[in-house]
């Protein structure tokens, strides 16, 4: 599955959700495609979703709560695994992914 | 009348380097995409005036940031109008002020939200923030704008609510001031 602008580009490989460009959609709405391509991945209840933003460059707040919305989803599945990657190059995502790791303490965070 | 929330106090002075911006909004249409070009773009102005020990990576992307989340703010509530954006940077310390038009009943509900919002600790409001939008897949906006610029950015930030006659709406200018390091 793969969804995208000139922009951004977000797809699935398996359980992986790739995200990649600039993300500044105008709020839950806009974003409401790209969250059913991920609760579609979280449908099929695998072990371990990984998200791969280490291609992400910028995402704004709308955006941050859709990754939010969609922790707190997998939450409630005790049986699926998630692991968020992320880029120390770019600066957003030291700040703002540690808040997915207060709302879901096994959530596995890497920054590299 | 001048109502004034958080911190609104200006302290980069007259050596500050200074970029100015207004944003018409005829004929331009002001629209969504403007907040990202806008941003980035003082982004980019102000990380190659800041002092060698600043990273300018990190200053880019926390000054388009902060601009960006207020200005889209701005867009999505004005009441027409221009947006003036006024920016400076003097000692490491990034300020600007936006300023639009919002309708008076904006103005109430967002004067009340303040109230709510300066009182309590920024990272306990975004987490009950973002629990509260999990259970409502309806509501429009995220509310996460604010939030993330106080607690994941350290920003410092201040409304000031200016209104007159009830028919010109009420002038609110946003100001942000940013660290960087």
């Amino acid at each position: 599955m793969e969804i995208g602008t000139n922009d951004y580009r977000v797809w699935t490989e398996g359980s992986t959700i790739h995200y990649e460009g600039t993300m500044r959609l105008s709020g839950t709405d806009a974003y409401a495609p790209i969250l059913e391509i991920m609760n579609a991945v979280l449908a099929e209840k695998p072990e371990l979703i990984t998200l791969d933003l280490s291609g992400l460059e910028f995402l704004n707040s709308s955006g941050i709560n859709l990754l939010a919305k969609f922790t707190i989803e997998i939450r409630k599945q005790p049986d699926v695994g998630v692991r968020v990657l992320g880029s120390k190059a770019i600066p957003w995502q030291s700040k703002s992914l540690k808040n997915l790791q207060r709302l879901h303490p096994a959530l596995e965070l890497t920054i590299s | 009348m001048l109502e004034e929330f958080g911190n609104t106090a200006v302290s980069n002075g007259e050596n500050a380097t200074r970029f100015s911006l207004k944003l018409m909004a005829e004929p331009l249409e002001l629209s969504w995409h403007h907040c990202g070009v806008t941003s980035d773009f003082i982004g980019d102005y102000f990380s190659r005036a800041c002092a060698r020990d600043v990273d300018p990576v990190d200053a880019r992307h926390s000054i388009s940031y902060m601009i960006n989340e207020i200005l889209e703010n701005a867009v999505k509530f004005r009441h027409g109008g221009d947006i003036e954006i006024e920016s400076s940077l003097e000692n490491n310390s990034f300020e600007i002020q936006i300023r639009n038009r919002i309708a008076p009943q904006t103005a109430e509900g967002f004067r009340e939200h303040l109230t709510g919002l300066l009182a309590r600790d920024p990272g306990e409001l975004l987490l009950e923030r973002i629990e509260e939008n999990a259970l409502n897949p309806d509501a429009s906006g995220s509310g996460l704008g604010i939030l993330t610029l106080m607690n994941d950015y350290e920003a410092k930030l201040g409304w000031s609510f200016v209104s007159g006659r009830v028919s010109e709406g009420v002038e609110l200018t946003t100001h942000a001031a940013l660290r960087l390091s």
